[in-house]
């Protein structure tokens, strides 16, 4: 068989992944690319002639797919759209109402530990004359840090799109969906591009029918925009290291379902609750009310929460039912639903911003902010800032190197509001990794004292924190509970979690078919997960070794889709790309330690194509 | 009542289909007793064919049976049906909707200058003319419309009325001339080898095939061979026809380790098709709504599934085994062998 | 000397398949349910349609392809990003309603004109392309009285097969029970209403979309304002059926008895 000849395109700027920073990045870019004749202000390097050629590639199926419901205070998209209306966006709406719920936990199933339970008690002893109301405190005060007044209530799959009609709509930049990125292309230590996925291959990335190896897109500047487990940000990180002191062990899968709320539901649109205390005290919620009796909820599950069968879905459908949230929610009919993965990390996770030939943005860039609880906007900033670096360089004329994007995207990120804050947040959630009571504290005297108190940072590397079932569930189940699960969960080829928590208290979900589901038909009628042909399988376990002895399989548990499976006895686990929702969570939760010594774990999550087909989320 | 037309085309074999007894029965509702109706036939033999209608008690019969109507070509066709709409003057037309029909009625009623509706289920009469139903979006959801134009033409939906059984009576047909060149000759028709046809349109019972059968067994195992050849066997011993879910064909298409036995000729359910069949077996199957509309159109409905919450059967079939369909595949072929 | 096909692919968008979809009574008629919030995609047959144009063209060096779309020129935007990678196409966009309410006849009107109005294509090349019926309409109407009112008289549904041999057009059509019509038909102009096709889905290339992101981006802002009304056809009702059946769940029996049950049953006359 001949060989097929990998092809190579040359533009000017390649960014990868569309979400709100490559959002705000081509926003502000393209404002500037012409004058008021609408003649071109700058002339392509790539192609002599033409106007600056800029593309985008995102490997969802479509632009918007699979992304978030935010609350958000808006303050870069405002600057960045002064004429903004929320009636222009589907899905938006203007924060009316704010409340903080502590949800006790009303069926005894829950982790609380000694100083929670008093807690608890005591709330339970004085509750007439609190704002308390369905196993639930209404908080009488929102700390400034975390409140969004004067915020926006967003689908920011619907927020995507609606950038995207715009950008596209002016003709200045090419965004194509449905085509990951397998990785950088390095030379010596520049970026000069990107390589896409090899199409008509087989699930083990071997040529088939159609093969066609992925082309080579090489660019003066590679934006790497491509979220929390981006496989260029990914990629780059290992190549170049983390600063100094940098590290990524904070993680946290957000859950979420767009719900049509039932004609007798009396939340009023741009209401925001934000929960905690349960189903686990580490579980924090939220709803969302947009117009039309729309609501986006969910949870995120952090990689604080020492749980080796953590499973989001598991835990959504318990905090749903809690009484403070039903009496709001039953009834609705799930439209949506999807999951992603949050880096949390912030600044402590931030990689090098910059180097030859490219740069990075968003929340691969450690912009999420989990003090004020915060990513897109900080996200969409970031991406403004490097658009007026590039729009400065281009126009003197000078390379689109290390040092220069330093002098200029570098500079503005370092003397903005984004880093201020971040700066104020770093130690915010230094607490959690030592305790629920801990966490709140500290996070309490970090934000009211803009940061400059906090606990120390203690974290260790997600995978060497999570205990096995047999220690998890000491004092619930018996070693012999626990195997007897194993061995039928493995046998039928199931996870544990559901069988676990069961037998550790949880009530068995009774389904509704409306909002109550089983995972698989949230999935269909969510999610709407697709996964098309000829493409290599993106979740791919390293060392398979590893894999077969390992006893704490925390990816299966944790899958948001259930395309982590078991697989034969004494194999690695077994991976279903169609139910892949592409959340990355595998990749921390996997409990194994690369053999190379690094923080990385022996789970690598590549650029896959397909994966949720809802742009409402 | 306005003048109906009843249309229809002989086979190869120079007789009339099922289909096209079903369409007479649906003309019939709007001219009960054949009072306003008059019978069409084209295609070979079709004088002879008409007699087998003759006892429906139309008022008028046309016939049209020049060589070039003989094979199924969409020139000729339409110029018979045109010409045969034009003879009638009718004002409504209803043929059944057959491959050769649905390619040529659109065509016709374009030239009649009238509009043209396929796929419907159901027609009723109405002061002012009448009311068809038919789905939209691929069987997703249901329609009842009026036209104002004449003519209408109308495709009825195969097996979505009963055929007519009335018996054959001797009348007279008036020819019809039809002109018609056409750049097209039909070459023949090739048909599936047998043992291979899983496609049986006429079967009555569809055998729904899911991507269970591809999972781990109650051994912690695949079973793809025994799964392939268990399917195989009941649809030779039961002369079903197969459908399969989305998700079945699309494991198909990756190449792992699943049946030959599909191709996405089968696939069923929004995707797919909704075929018609009198029963339907769903096995392995998962999903709800939209996935289970390839479910919509089969009258009796059972399943067979490990999960009693599966989305194929609650609410939606008559009965829902909870059992191995292994198991029991193997156990219904056992009993359908012939003695 | 072939002078090669001029090729008019007719396609639009459609909700993507595995969206839940419910109907409204809109001003105009009936609607869908957040219909501009519901990703679409281009129809699924005519998406075969336009992989078969680009297989044919590519085998000569002077076929052209043009994709004739009509829906509301955001939406089709969008689409373009999800196709255009896929085949090299000359974009010719109307803009209007891409719903499956509306009719047939109105979309043919709007469609022949659009294509007798190609400054470029010669009918007596033309080759009208389009799925055998649309994921939405649901029809299998259209492309026939498009061809019809271009006056052409060589028409095939349902195709998944197309060779040409010396100028000879040879066209698997599918019909009833799984089978295939085969036909020879000379040269075009032909109309061509595409099942699945044998081709797969082509990998997206993104030179081809840099090609014709150069006439895509022109073509929409181009783009003409069409109506499609059709004052004659009267919506009474469409409704998504909620019939429930009562199941019968049969659990903890033996194979052999629910084997026999159903052994009976599909013995039963239904």
């Amino acid at each position: 068989m001949s060989e097929t000849p990998r092809q190579s395109l040359d533009v000017d700027i390649v960014c990868v992944g569309f979400g709100p920073a490559v959002g705000g990045f081509l926003t502000t870019l393209s404002g500037e690319l012409t004058d008021e004749q609408g003649m071109p202000r700058l002339e392509s390097h790539a192609m002599p002639g033409m106007p600056l050629q800029i593309l985008c590639y995102e490997r969802a199926d479509d632009l918007g797919f699979g992304v978030s419901g935010v609350v958000t205070r808006g303050h870069a998209l405002r600057t960045s759209f002064p004429d903004l209306e929320t009636a222009d966006i589907p899905l938006a709406h203007a924060v009316t109402q704010e409340d903080i719920l502590y949800l006790q936990d009303p069926v005894g199933a829950s982790r609380r530990g000694l100083g929670l339970r008093t807690v608890d008690s005591l709330l339970r002893a004085i509750r007439p004359v609190l704002p308390y109301a369905d196993h639930a405190l209404r908080l009488p005060y929102i700390p400034g840090f975390l409140r969004k007044e004067g915020g926006l209530v967003l689908s920011i799959g619907q927020f995507n799109q609606w950038v995207a009609s715009r950008l596209m709509s002016t003709g200045l930049v090419q965004l194509w969906p449905g085509t990951p990125v397998a990785g950088p292309l390095i030379d010596g230590n520049a970026v000069v591009g990107v390589r896409l996925v090899d199409q008509g291959t087989d699930r083990h990335g071997q040529p088939a029918a159609g093969y066609m190896p992925g082309m080579d897109i090489r660019g003066a500047l590679t934006v790497v925009g491509d979220g929390p487990v981006g496989p260029v940000g990914r990629q780059l990180d290992a190549h170049f290291g983390l600063p100094p002191g940098h590290h990524q062990r904070e993680w946290a899968v957000g859950m979420k379902m767009v719900v049509d709320l039932s004609p007798d539901c009396e939340l009023v649109p741009g209401t925001v609750l934000h929960t905690l205390g349960y189903p686990e005290p580490e579980i924090f919620g939220f709803v969302y009310v947009h117009a039309d009796r729309v609501a986006s909820i969910g949870i995120f599950v952090p990689s604080w929460l020492d749980s080796p069968v953590r499973c989001g879905y598991r835990y959504l459908q318990h905090w749903m039912q809690h009484p403070a949230l039903w009496r709001h929610l039953q009834g609705g009919t799930l439209r949506s639903w999807g999951a992603r993965t949050l880096q949390e990390s912030g600044m402590r996770g931030e990689p090098y911003l910059v180097g030859d030939g490219y740069a990075r943005i968003g929340e691969g860039s450690g912009t999420t902010n989990v003090l004020t609880g915060s990513g897109v906007d900080e996200a969409w900033a970031t991406g403004v800032q490097l658009a007026e670096a590039v729009v400065e360089l281009l126009q003197a004329g000078a390379p689109l190197s290390r040092q220069n994007l330093e002098k200029t995207y570098v500079e503005r990120r370092r003397g903005s509001w984004v880093e201020t804050e971040a700066r104020r947040a770093i130690n915010a959630r230094n607490g959690f990794q030592r305790g629920f009571l801990t966490g709140l504290a500290g996070m309490g005297v970090t934000g009211l004292t803009r940061g400059a108190l906090g606990l120390a940072d203690r974290s260790q590397p997600v995978h060497s924190r999570v205990p096995t079932p047999e220690e998890f569930f000491r004092g619930k189940l018996t070693p012999a509970d626990v195997l007897r699960v194993r061995q039928e969960a493995a046998t039928r080829g199931e996870p544990l979690h559901d069988a676990l928590m069961q037998r550790a208290g949880w009530p068995q979900v009774q389904y509704d078919g409306k909002l109550l589901l089983s995972q698989q038909d949230a999935m269909l009628l969510g999610g709407k997960v697709q996964a098309p042909a000829g493409y290599a399988d993106h979740v791919v376990f390293v060392d398979p070794s590893l894999c077969e002895r390992c006893d704490n399989r925390l990816c299966i548990e944790a899958c948001s889709g259930q395309a982590i499976l078991p697989g034969d006895e004494d194999s690695p686990p077994r991976f279903e790309r169609d139910k892949c929702v592409h959340c990355g969570a595998c990749v921390w939760n996997c409990t194994r330690a690369r053999s190379s010594g690094e923080e990385r774990t022996n789970i690598e999550f590549q650029a896959g194509a397909g994966g949720l087909h809802s742009a409402e989320n | 009542m306005e003048e109906i037309l009843y249309i229809a085309h002989t086979d190869t074999g120079g007789n009339l289909g099922r289909q096209a007894r079903e369409a007479l029965n649906a003309a019939l509702v709007l001219a009960p007793e054949g009072k306003g109706l008059a019978v069409a036939v084209f295609g070979r033999g079709a004088a002879a064919a008409l007699q087998t209608l003759g006892g429906c008690g139309a008022g008028r019969y046309l016939v049209a049976e020049a060589a070039e109507l003989e094979d199924s070509r969409y020139a000729t066709d339409v110029a018979a049906i045109a010409a045969l709409v034009d003879a009638s003057g009718a004002a409504i037309v209803v043929g059944p909707g057959t491959a050769r029909f649905r390619r040529s009625f659109p065509g016709a009623a374009q030239r009649c200058g009238g509009r043209v509706d396929t796929q419907v289920t159901a027609m009723e009469p109405a002061a002012d003319g009448l009311r068809i139903q038919r789905w939209y979006y691929r069987q997703r959801m249901v329609a009842t419309l009026a036209r104002a134009s004449r003519p209408w033409l109308v495709l009825t939906a195969s097996g979505a009325f009963a055929p007519w059984s009335g018996t054959a009576a001797a009348v007279d047909a008036r020819p019809v001339a039809v002109e018609a060149a056409s750049r097209t000759r039909v070459l023949g028709v090739e048909t599936p080898e047998a043992d291979s046809q899983t496609i049986r349109p006429e079967a009555d019972v569809l055998l729904v095939a899911g991507a269970g059968w591809t999972k781990k067994q109650a051994d912690g195992q695949t079973h793809a061979a025994q799964a392939e050849q268990l399917i195989r066997e009941f649809l030779e011993r039961a002369q079903a026809s197969l459908g399969s879910s989305k998700s079945l064909v699309d494991l198909s298409s990756e190449g792992e380790e699943v049946l030959s036995v599909f191709s996405h000729l089968n696939q069923v359910g929004q995707t797919g098709m909704a075929p018609r069949h009198s029963k339907g077996l769903a096995t392995c199957c998962h999903g709800e709504e939209p996935h289970t509309v390839g479910w919509r159109f089969i009258n009796e409905r059972r399943a067979i599934n490990l999960d009693p919450n599966c989305g194929w059967a609650q609410g939606k079939a008559d009965v829902l085994y909870v059992a191995d369909a292994f198991e029991v595949l193997a156990r219904v072929n056992a009993l359908l062998t012939p003695e | 000397m072939n002078q090669g096909f001029h090729i008019a692919v007719c396609g639009s968008l459609v909700p993507d398949p595995l969206q839940t979809l419910e109907p409204i009574a809109g001003p105009q008629g009936p609607a869908l349910k957040n219909e501009m919030m519901l990703p679409a995609v281009l129809d699924p047959w005519a998406s075969h349609a336009l992989y078969e144009a680009a297989h044919l063209a590519r085998q000569d060096g002077e076929s052209r392809i043009w994709l004739v779309s009509i829906g509301p020129r955001a939406r089709l935007q969008q689409l373009m990003m999800s196709i255009a990678q896929k085949a090299v196409f000359e974009l010719v966009a109307c803009d209007g309603p891409a719903g499956g309410f509306t009719d047939a006849a109105e979309v043919a009107r709007v469609l022949a004109d659009t294509v007798a109005a190609i400054p470029e294509l010669d009918p007596q090349r033309l080759l009208l392309f389009g799925g055998c019926a649309s994921a939405s309409r649901d029809a299998g109407a259209t492309l026939q009285m498009t061809g019809e009112r271009l006056g052409i008289t060589e028409q095939f549904l349902n195709v998944d097969e197309l060779t040409v041999q010396e100028g000879v057009l040879r066209i698997k059509e599918r019909i009833e029970g799984g089978r295939y019509l085969v036909s020879a038909c000379d040269g075009p102009p032909a109309v061509v209403g595409w099942a699945t096709g044998m081709l797969p889905e082509p990998p997206n290339n993104p030179q081809i979309g840099m090609q014709n992101m150069r006439s895509i981006m022109p073509a929409l802002q181009r783009a003409k304002s069409v109506t499609l009304e059709a004052p004659e056809l009267t919506f009474e009702s469409v409704t998504v059926p909620q019939q429930r059946r009562d199941t019968r769940i049969v659990k903890d029996t033996p194979t052999d008895e629910i084997a026999a049950e159903l052994v009976q049953w599909l013995r039963e006359d239904s």
